[in-house]
């Protein structure tokens, strides 16, 4: 992806598959972001290096990144949103609340 | 391949620095210690605040890290600072048994801190110019044993520094090389993508039971770790959960053979690469990988992160653009143009790879030159 490819999709895939992908410059609400020639409108604002999701991610549905499972919805995370610790929760070390 | 410039130590081992370490055995020496380095250059220095009544695992984790970071091949003498001669001779004998490297001792006990520094002084002073006359010599990047780390991890370690590292250390170790990565916590998620790695079954094994042995005293904590790992600079990086922060962190480990899993601040018993079970804080891994035998340390960040140690200098590589601009004094390998450039992995890999050969051969890290010798001995935590 060059300088020019990446003003226009300001997100980068990480594996096919992925149901995440990662902001490589901030995001704001409102834009528009390009996965595979997918148009897709940012509900958040996204910081540098945070995730978006690239479609609904129901609540308990695995969070995909890297092609691996990095987590579960703790919520029903709407195409577009902000993905991180308030919608996501690890799986591992869990003190099963 | 470019020639790399380092020194033979005494004991027959290749070295990039040859270090004339001053070393406290306990809290209470770290001043006459401190004195003896600020008097004599050049000298590095290790201090800790441990030495005294600690009993069981502590007790061996701590003799065993301060051993295994004199026995550095970095370390070309060593001057221990003791305070009563029975614990001191004990340390002083077995590191004799170990090495042909000059080890010498001075105690506070009857000596007092003014005397035990001045009496330091003068042997440190002798040490320092035998150390002097030793010249690089040329040797093969297989000589070394590297030491891998990321600290102050975001998104970016993920995408560009550790796939970049990764790349330079599966070069590395198919020049017949050696290489150490650790962190425990940092598997845990990424366990079944290392176990299948593994040499043969035992060692698959063995990485399955340190991560699950980590997990399982989390949980006997009663905690879950998210503000412990990740870290809350991890969590504003973008990286929400322990899974998320390992995937990206095992691939500064390459896609190799993984040759076996070492004890806290043990050496690889043969070349290749080795994961080594311990904490998973910057300065408790350093401190463990170079008891380990690592003489440097490729040390990936996000965010930055200043850490270094005594013995062994400590590369720090990022591939976050704004990381490289605000932390500039502790990065030496910006790779960040992967990101904004569109530069490929090996671009950004290569790059590393030519700073490694470089620093080996005497260019000074960043965390050498502003003083960032980091010491944790007896880790505790996650």
């Amino acid at each position: 992806m060059n300088a020019e490819e990446l003003k226009r999709s300001k997100i980068v895939l990480l594996s096919a598959g992925d149901n995440v992908a990662v902001a490589l410059i901030p995001i704001q609400k409102g834009d528009i972001v390009e996965n595979s020639g997918k148009k897709i409108e940012a509900t958040d604002d996204i910081d540098f290096g945070h995730k978006i999701a690239l479609r609904d991610i129901k609540k308990d549905d695995n969070v995909i990144k890297y092609g691996e499972i990095i987590g579960v919805a703790t919520e029903n995370i709407a195409v577009g949103s902000h993905v991180h610790v308030h919608n996501v929760k690890s799986l591992r070390a869990d003190k099963h609340e | 391949m470019s020639e790399l410039n380092a020194y033979l130590n005494p004991d027959g081992k290749a070295a990039p620095r040859n270090h004339n370490l001053i070393l406290s055995l306990n809290s209470f020496c770290n001043t006459a210690a401190q004195g003896i380095h600020r008097s004599v250059n050049p000298t590095v220095l290790i201090t800790h605040p441990h030495g005294r009544n600690e009993i069981g695992i502590n007790k061996e984790r701590l003799r065993k890290s301060l051993i295994g970071n004199a026995l550095n091949p970095n370390v070309f003498s060593v001057l221990v600072v003791g305070y009563e001669d029975k614990s001191t001779s004990s340390f002083v004998n077995e590191l004799r048994a170990k090495t042909k490297k000059p080890v010498e001792s001075v105690l506070v006990l009857d000596n007092g801190t003014l005397g035990a520094t001045k009496e330091g002084a003068e042997i440190a002073s002798r040490l320092s110019q035998i150390n002097s006359e030793y010249s690089r010599e040329k040797f093969s990047i297989s000589d070394f044993t590297i030491g891998l780390k990321c600290g102050g991890s975001d998104a970016t370690s993920g995408i560009v520094s550790n796939p970049a590292v990764g790349k330079a250390v599966d070069r590395i170790i198919n020049m017949k090389g050696t290489a150490i990565f650790s962190e425990t916590t940092e598997i845990i998620g990424a366990e079944h993508i290392l176990a299948k790695r593994a040499a043969n079954n035992k060692v698959a094994l063995d990485i399955l039971e340190a991560a699950r042995t980590n997990e399982e005293m989390a949980m006997s904590l009663g905690v879950d770790l998210i503000g412990t790992n990740p870290v809350p600079d991890n969590i504003r990086g973008g990286i929400s959960t322990i899974e998320e922060k390992s995937i990206a962190a095992i691939m500064k480990s390459g896609s190799g053979k993984i040759n076996g899993v070492l004890d806290y601040a043990s050496t690889p018993p043969d070349r290749g690469l080795y994961f080594m079970d311990s904490p998973s804080a910057a300065t408790e891994v350093l401190t463990a990988i170079t008891a380990g035998g690592a003489s440097i340390i490729l040390f990936t960040t996000g965010s930055g992160n200043p850490v270094g140690s005594p013995v062994s200098p400590v590369i720090k590589i990022t591939g976050n653009p704004y990381a490289a601009k605000k932390m500039k004094e502790h990065i030496d390998v910006d790779i960040s143009e992967v990101i904004t450039e569109g530069k490929s992995l090996q671009v950004g890999s290569d790059k590393v790879y030519r700073i490694l050969e470089k620093t080996i051969s005497g260019r000074l890290t960043k965390s050498e030159i502003l003083h960032h010798d980091e010491f944790a001995p007896i880790p505790v935590g996650l």
